[in-house]
């Protein structure tokens, strides 16, 4: 290929990242350091928004809650999923249908999801999963009031919404994976749970830091699903860092751009520090390759 | 089964699941302007083609004029649009549309409460000279004097009214009948027939109030204090009014009636209360009155026969106002629009003729005199009463922003979280900063 060529075919997605990764990155960053509303110059105000966004307690919360969620969630998302490939691979020719209506879940908007989702727990909607614990434990539980009931309920509605993405990626691992080594660990008396732990596993290790990755990224950016599943959120200290910087920014007592932008920033340095085992090990990777 | 083949079937089957999704989600539609009523909209064919965007939240109430406006002034070269939007939505939409030299919209649906804000900081066409201008061709002259008023700051207009909406009482007659019950004209009956409807059994949480944590319980605060005729500041002074007796009662009352509501009713907004109110789970709610011609709708729920109005009760025997707020919707015309105000001006004046305000009934209280009479809808004798006993608007500046940032200290002491009492030392704080502000 030619200089000519390569610039030419590169020059569309540098101009992309630039105008949606680069500029609005700066932007953010020098806005933090800003007293800035819409549509009006900002004015210079140094640490000023950190230091309002790191001494609110909301703040805290929304943080303590968002990785909590994180960690919690993707947990769940690596071993589901993987018990999920593992099912949907020993299928015979259900194995499409069954894929199918799996992945519906995934596909759903997830505002539309969580809304539908909400609507199992709500009794003003039906709420069938709410009548039957109810019926079993003769209990009410309050799922949008009550904290953990709450938590609870938004972290199945995550599950639900994100394992089909990893039962996927998993399944296509699966596929991957050498039936001559699985045969042969048979024929040495593997039992299935060691197959699993020391043959299955250990194969897919890129494949699990993958969907790991995947699904920290994706629990860190909650937010439109908090709507319907934690309409009082900030109440009960279920607010996910994304939805505490636009009730800053544009909701509670709006264009506080400023702050919102600076509580961007952290937020980008939390995802570093989870996601930086992961970075490290790509680096790893690809000096060695 | 091959790697290869089962990849095949994984690609094959996202893909039918996508096309599934995304024939799903474009299977939606805009406003609902194709049956919109046509009224005369005559404007002169401008030089070259315009479009028109309309910024309008989604309700039964406000429906009527947008599609009226997008389905009588789509002509002549010109294209009105209106995307379906909620009033969160509208709410962000609107204070991004007035920030810059230019906004997205040019014609905004706004509301007396953010007027004096919009107005004072000069994002808003005043509209006196072209409201003299049409008012003959649209008869403009019988739009309520008293809502202009709210639509006004400073001694001008900056929305044409089109219609308010006050707070309306709905109740389950035939619990009503059954139990031998009255529509409660104060909280203590209010608390009584309650208690008597939970007491009978059937209905465990009689009464159903929009008190959303994020949003509507700041009304309902308002309300309250309102009916005990104290506003949330005091203008000629610019103090607030949050740390008075007054304040402290309009919190105790409206915790007393938390025994007679869903224990989550602090998640619950005003589509949650229809929904009570559909599903029989409730027999009385106090909601604005554009919510009302929902629930006589035959579609909507099986009790649509079984619904009766009444004014809303006051808080106390002795307050000289109903637990009730008064909010006029009008359209307005930004200072930012690069279309001819002349122009739009007649699109919003022709969702406000005398024909489209009959054909909003009943969703919708009309803001011209004498429309709304018994015969209009089955609300129209509770909403007259209603809207002449309702607390007074507060048309400052800093009205929003104070509501605004005491929302979340009323939530929490209707949560029970804070004390009355310390709740209203912080409402005053956070109220006097404010005010420092616009000393």
């Amino acid at each position: 290929m030619r200089k000519r060529e390569f610039y030419a075919l590169v020059a569309p997605s540098l101009l992309v990242m630039f105008g949606f990764l680069v500029l609005p990155l700066y932007r953010t960053v020098e806005w933090s350091l800003e007293r800035v509303n819409y549509g009006e110059a900002g004015t210079f105000v140094g640490l000023a928004n950190y230091q309002q966004a790191l001494s609110d307690p909301r703040f805290g919360r929304a943080v303590l809650f968002t990785v909590g969620l994180t960690l919690a969630v993707t947990a769940v998302l690596v071993v589901g999923g993987y018990l999920l490939a593992v099912a949907v691979n020993g299928l015979g020719r259900w194995r499409p249908v069954v894929l199918g209506v799996l992945l519906v879940s995934y596909v759903v908007p997830q505002l539309v999801g969580a809304t539908m989702f909400s609507w199992l727990f709500d009794e003003n909607f039906g709420g069938v999963f709410n009548h039957l614990v109810s019926t079993l434990t003769g209990q009410e539980v309050l799922w949008y009031t009550d904290p953990w009931p709450n938590r609870l309920l938004i972290g199945l509605d995550l599950i639900w919404h994100l394992v089909p993405f990893s039962m996927l990626v998993l399944l296509a691992g699966l596929q991957g994976v050498s039936e001559e080594v699985i045969e042969s660990a048979k024929i040495d008396g593997a039992t299935t749970l060691q197959r699993h732990w020391h043959v299955i596993v250990p194969s897919l290790r890129g494949v699990l830091g993958f969907v790991s990755l995947i699904s920290i990224m994706d629990v860190l950016r909650t937010f439109d699903a908090l709507v319907p599943l934690s309409p009082q959120a900030p109440q009960i200290g279920n607010e996910s860092i994304m939805l505490y910087i636009f009730n800053v920014a544009f909701r509670d007592g709006g264009q506080q751009l400023g702050v919102g932008s600076a509580i961007n920033v952290l937020m980008i340095l939390i995802i570093v520090v989870l996601l930086f085992p992961f970075i490290r090990n790509i680096a790893k990777e690809a000096r060695s390759a | 089964m091959s790697s290869s083949r089962g990849a095949g079937w994984v690609r094959a089957t996202l893909c039918v699941t996508m096309a599934v999704a995304l024939a799903a989600c474009g299977a939606g539609s805009r406003t609902g302007s194709e049956t919109a009523t046509k009224v005369a909209c005559d404007f002169e064919k401008p030089a070259e083609a315009v479009t028109v965007d309309v910024l309008a939240y989604n309700s039964s109430a406000i429906d009527p004029y947008t599609n009226t406006m997008v389905a009588s002034c789509s002509k002549n070269g010109v294209t009105v649009k209106h995307e379906p939007i909620d009033f969160g939505g509208q709410v962000q939409k609107t204070t991004a549309t007035l920030a810059g030299e230019t906004g997205t919209y040019d014609v905004l649906e706004t509301y007396g409460f953010v007027i004096p804000q919009f107005a004072s900081g000069e994002k808003l066409r005043p509209l006196n000279e072209l409201f003299d201008k049409y008012s003959g061709e649209y008869g403009l002259d019988k739009i309520n004097k008293s809502m202009r008023d709210t639509m006004s700051y400073d001694g001008k207009l900056y929305a044409l009214p089109m219609q308010a909406q006050m707070y309306v009482l709905a109740y389950r007659k035939d619990v009503f009948d059954k139990l031998g019950l009255k529509p409660p004209t104060t909280f203590a009956e209010l608390r009584a027939v309650s208690k008597k409807i939970q007491d009978a059994g059937e209905i465990k949480h009689p009464l159903a109030l929009p008190w959303l944590a994020s949003s509507d319980i700041i009304t309902a605060y308002d309300a309250a204090l309102g009916s005990l005729g104290t506003n949330l500041t005091d203008p000629a002074g610019k103090t607030a009014n949050l740390d008075t007796p007054q304040s402290k009662q309009a919190l105790q009352e409206l915790l007393s009636l938390r025994p007679f509501m869903d224990p989550e009713v602090t998640t619950f907004d005003q589509p949650a209360v229809q929904q009570q109110l559909f599903n029989g789970s409730a027999a009385i709610g106090i909601m604005f009155s554009g919510r009302m011609a929902d629930l006589v709708n035959k579609s909507n729920t099986r009790f649509h026969d079984k619904f009766a109005f009444a004014p809303p009760p006051k808080v106390a025997e002795n307050a000289p106002r109903q637990y009730s707020a008064l909010s006029v919707d009008g359209w307005s015309i930004p200072r930012n629009t690069k279309v001819d105000p002349d122009l739009l001006f007649q699109v919003i004046a022709s969702s406000v003729s005398e024909e489209a305000s009959k054909a909003s009934m009943p969703a919708a209280y009309p803001a011209r005199d004498g429309m709304v009479s018994e015969s209009s809808s089955p609300y129209a004798a509770a909403a007259n009463d209603a809207i002449k006993n309702a607390p007074p608007a507060e048309p400052y500046p800093w009205t929003s922003q104070i509501s605004n940032d005491i929302r979340p200290v009323v939530a929490d002491v209707l949560l029970g979280k804070t004390s009355v009492d310390q709740g209203t030392r912080q409402m005053q704080q956070i109220a006097t900063k404010i005010l420092a502000g616009h000393q």
